[in-house]
């Protein structure tokens, strides 16, 4: 057995007698798993919970009788998000955004009833997740444990003993980190067989299970390096303790919640009323589409007429109160986007400032890689929210295309003519098809978060190394 | 003829020649010269701060020399810290072991760490020849004497088989019959050819066992002698001259 591993063996089994650790192994193995239950059962209730409304959604929307085409418009439809499978191993910020869409014709609506909003205050102190027990009590275990794997050596004089009998500082400290990264496997396996749950049942693919796995280790993995690192720098174990402490608080908790709220000051996001008021400004200024006579619309009507060379609208060979109805639409549609785009970009703006201090804080690229994998991150909701309102306009258009088409004018400027059409029109319409995110988009936007890991673990291993060769030197 | 270097400094299992050597910037030792041969064993005396325990720390490799060459047999410590520390064994003041290990355990433990995997009647052959009783063999150190722990630590020394042993105050704090066992032991393993060089202050006992003595003054070697005839040294003029450095006049005159 080679001396790395045997001193291994050793810490090993010191571990083990220590009833610190055995209890800490436990606990978080059954925080674990109560937050992995828990995490699915909310999951999997919110999930199927959703795709109830949305079929009764999509029923009463089908459902609707024959009437005139721009009230079905404005009756509106609901989308409901379908939450990421793995969004029950890091919820990320889904609970704080919306999960429901509500589509109307000139109107791009927020998401709403996020679960944050729809709970009691109790909620709000955070769910108990998964992510939640690898990123922030994981780290902490590892400390109490590992603390003094190195400063107990010297602290009690054994370092000296070892040395004598030919060991190398470097072997030391290779056989405390080996011995701590067995516990790791450990703590770490509860997740393991979790995400191996959820990919083997078919719930979410293997490669973004393996992605979570291989962040999470390299992230305890990077814990216990640094555990070994302190450990081999201090001179009693209490100092270990303390200063492995310290860098909890700060890397852990203080920076992860004070990068965010840097960036929010640096790049500040209009408040919703703000931009509610913004937007209605600028389009009170496109026009009423709902009047062909606004003369907003004067240009597009000459041009349509030109188009037709026709010279009065009821000549033309669609109606024309659709036609505006189209055009009023394109129009605040490409209003609405490009605010929603400013408000992303900002948003995105504010993550790349964030991304920046995961050189500092690896907290954040975990975060990052996390939430990416599990589909709950900023760009995840981004992509719903697009396609949500991708399917607003699809489907508002469709309806002002019914208006222009399947109503003539003549119709429905005679007060005694029906202005309704068969209801079997909305019937035709395709349900809403959220599509998740390409595989290798996920992949490749939780590669940089994945290098500043690497990173971070090639560094903490050279100083790691480079303080194991300094040992021999620094006993007295 | 060509002199193989390596060969001839084997005749001395340890040997520094000129060496400088201190901490942080701090010069203890100057122009240390100390050899010592097989089947020998060497007293270095010296008051605090004489630099001993330093001298102990260059052999170990734990101290690298500013200037003077430093071998155990033949091995540089400092190039090679690890080949070097597999010829020697070495108690330190205070025998620090592993706690929550029995005696055999330990022993089997820092043997293996050594290279070594003797089988287990061996180890207990060593713990026997240590002078520990069978019964606590298979007992915790936690609760050991510190005569019993350096007893554990002399077992695994005995065990190793190494050329050289280094001991750091071996006597303090040892009641009278344990420093009788253990000055029985050291002459056990002198027999065995074992090059022992111990730092203490304890003129008498040094005086018991060792063959030859030096003395360490400000971190120089101030004089050496070596054993001669029955008497073996004598003990008051050796007194007289270093009792001031040594600390042990008023303890030596009183056992006078």
């Amino acid at each position: 057995m080679s001396t790395v591993r045997r001193i291994a063996r050793e810490e090993w089994r010191a571990l083990f007698r220590d009833r610190v650790a055995l209890f800490g192994l436990l606990l978080v193995s059954v925080l674990m798993l109560v937050a992995t239950l828990t995490a699915h059962e909310h999951q999997h209730h919110a999930n199927a919970e959703r795709a109830r409304y949305q079929a009764q959604a999509n029923e009463q929307f089908a459902q609707q009788p024959d009437r005139h085409p721009h009230r079905v418009v404005h009756y509106g439809h609901f989308l409901f998000r379908p939450l990421n499978p793995l969004a029950a191993f890091d919820p990320g910020i889904d609970a704080y955004t919306g999960n429901t869409l509500f589509l109307e014709g000139h109107r791009q609506n927020s998401a709403n009833f996020g679960d944050v909003r729809q709970s009691s205050l109790l909620m709000r102190f955070g769910q108990l997740t998964p992510a939640f027990v690898l990123q922030v009590l994981s780290p902490l275990l590892l400390v109490f444990v590992g603390h003094a794997g190195v400063a107990r050596e010297r602290e009690s004089g054994t370092l000296r003993l070892l040395l004598a009998q030919g060991v190398a500082g470097a072997q030391i400290v290779g056989g405390k980190l080996l011995a701590l990264s067995g516990f790791t496997g450990l703590v770490l396996a509860p997740a393991l067989l979790a995400l191996a749950w959820f990919a083997a049942s078919g719930q979410a693919p293997w490669s973004l299970a393996l992605l979570l796995a291989a962040g999470y280790a390299a992230w305890l993995l990077l814990w216990s390096l640094a555990v070994v690192w302190i450990s081999t720098l201090c001179a009693r174990g209490r100092d270990a303790l303390l200063v492995l402490l310290a860098a909890w608080a700060v890397l852990v908790i203080l920076l992860p919640r004070w990068v965010p709220d840097l960036a929010n000051t640096a790049i500040a996001l209009p408040t919703r009323f703000e931009t509610q008021i913004k937007v209605e400004r600028d389009y009170q200024a496109l026009g009423d589409a709902h009047n062909p006579e606004d003369p907003k619309f004067a240009e597009f009507r000459d041009a349509l007429l030109s188009k037709h060379r026709v010279t009065r609208i009821e000549d033309l060979p669609v109606n024309f109160k659709g036609a505006v109805s189209m055009e009023g639409e394109r129009q605040s549609t490409e209003l609405f986007n490009r605010h929603a785009a400013a408000a992303f970009d900002r948003q995105r703006q504010q993550n790349a400032l964030v991304d920046g201090f995961s050189w500092l804080a690896p907290t954040l690229a975990l975060r990052r890689l996390s939430m990416a994998a599990s589909g709950t991150d900023l760009l995840s909701f981004q992509r719903f929210i697009e396609q949500g309102e991708q399917y607003r306009y699809d489907l508002v258009q469709g309806l002002n295309r019914l208006h222009a088409e399947a109503l003539s004018y003549a119709d429905e400027t005679n007060p005694a003519r029906s202005k309704r059409i068969s209801h079997t029109h909305w019937q035709k319409f395709p349900a809403f098809d959220y599509q998740a995110e390409p595989l290798a988009l996920t992949l490749g936007r939780a590669a940089p978060a994945a290098l500043v890991l690497l990173l971070w673990l090639a560094a903490l291993a050279g100083l790691a190394w480079r303080a194991g060769r300094r040992l021999e030197r620094n006993v007295r | 003829m060509t002199i193989d270097i390596r060969e001839a400094s084997r005749a001395w299992t340890l040997e520094a020649l000129g060496v400088v050597a201190g901490y942080g910037g701090r010069t203890i030792l100057h122009q240390l010269d100390l050899r010592i041969r097989a089947g020998e064993i060497y007293a270095l005396l010296g008051a605090n701060g004489a630099g001993k325990t330093t001298a102990l720390s260059l052999f170990l490799g734990f101290v690298a020399p500013t200037a003077g060459q430093v071998r155990v047999h033949g091995v540089d410590p400092v190039a090679q810290p690890g080949e070097a520390r597999r010829h020697l064994a070495y108690i330190p003041e205070n025998v620090a072991l592993y706690e929550h290990l029995t005696a055999r355990e330990n022993v089997a433990y820092l043997l293996d760490l050594a290279g070594q995997n003797p089988a287990p009647d061996a180890i207990a052959r060593a713990l026997a020849a240590a002078g520990l009783q069978g019964q606590v063999f298979d007992r915790r150190v936690g609760g050991f004497s510190k005569g019993m722990r350096q007893k554990v630590a002399i077992a695994l020394a005995l065990a190793r088989q190494v050329p050289a042993l280094l001991l750091d105050e071996p006597t303090s704090g040892l009641d009278p019959q344990a420093t009788a066992e253990f000055s029985r032991l050291l002459q056990l393993l002198r027999a065995q050819g074992v090059a022992i060089l111990m730092v203490t202050h304890d003129l008498l006992g040094a005086a018991d066992v060792a063959d030859r003595i030096g003395f360490l003054d400000g971190g120089r070697l101030v004089e050496e002698v070596a054993a001669a005839g029955e008497e073996r040294f004598d003990v008051r003029a050796l007194h007289r001259r270093y009792a001031g450095q040594a600390g042990q006049a008023d303890a030596l005159e009183r056992s006078a």
